[in-house]
């Protein structure tokens, strides 16, 4: 699967209905379709906040045998999202926050997950296990 | 993302149906909130594939609206992945979730 998108909300929805497509015809365990999905929504969702002057992302899905690898690249200025150190899961009702759960997320249920910057794009793959059910 | 109101008894009833994530919890929160009043709120969960970061978001908004409210706040009929992402994320300790809608409004 490979999409070129441009870098706006509607596009996110573009995204997960191709994957929840793609999800289907390879009869994916419902786990790791969720994932998947998940994941893919947390990634995007991020290029689509912090790629300010991005004119297009691209997003890549493909199988190898029992791995699932997703790739976004976007044109924006160079962002990494991973590693922005723990996200808050204590504490009561009163006192959590949200930032950072996003993040948090894809390096938990994510096998790897990998940024560089090349020729002047953001490129974030993650892999998945493709038998999680 | 289709949202249903109902009630048991005094309490109201959400059953929400699709994806909450990026592009649906912002409406989702608008229509939820409105549905938050003591006694308490309900939201089955069954037919929800997953819960994304904005949807925890939305989730924690109403568990702190319920607080101020003193409104009673639970969920029902959580699916694996969104069962998954509770526990990472920590919300399994602060928003109480029942296997059976008898239990969530016993």
């Amino acid at each position: 699967m490979h999409l070129r998108l441009a870098p706006d909300n509607d596009s996110v929805t573009t995204l997960l209905d191709a994957l929840e497509a793609f999800t289907e015809a390879q009869e994916l365990p419902i786990k790791a379709a969720s994932r998947l999905m998940l994941l893919a929504d947390e990634l995007a969702a991020n290029v689509v906040m912090h790629a300010h002057g991005a004119t297009f992302f691209t997003a890549e899905l493909s199988r190898e045998d029992a791995t699932l690898r997703f790739t976004l690249t976007d044109d924006g200025p160079e962002y990494d999202p991973l590693g922005r150190g723990a996200a808050n899961t204590q504490g009561g009702v009163e006192e959590r926050e949200i930032g950072g759960l996003g993040v948090h997320l894809v390096e938990k249920l994510a096998t790897t997950a990998d940024y560089r910057r090349a020729d002047g794009h953001n490129i974030l793959s993650i892999t998945l296990d493709a038998g999680a059910d | 993302m289709q949202i249903t109101q109902s009630q048991s008894g005094a309490l109201q009833v959400a059953t929400l149906e699709g994806r909450l994530d990026t592009a649906t919890a912002g409406a989702a929160e608008t229509q939820l909130m409105a549905l938050l009043a003591p006694p308490g709120l309900v939201l089955d969960l069954t037919k929800v594939r997953y819960v994304s970061s904005a949807g925890l978001r939305t989730l924690l908004k109403l568990a702190k609206e319920a607080k101020a409210k003193s409104a009673s706040f639970s969920l029902v009929g959580l699916q694996p992945a969104v069962r998954e992402v509770f526990e990472i994320s920590g919300f399994d300790k602060i928003i109480p979730a029942f296997a059976t809608f008898q239990e969530a409004t016993a």
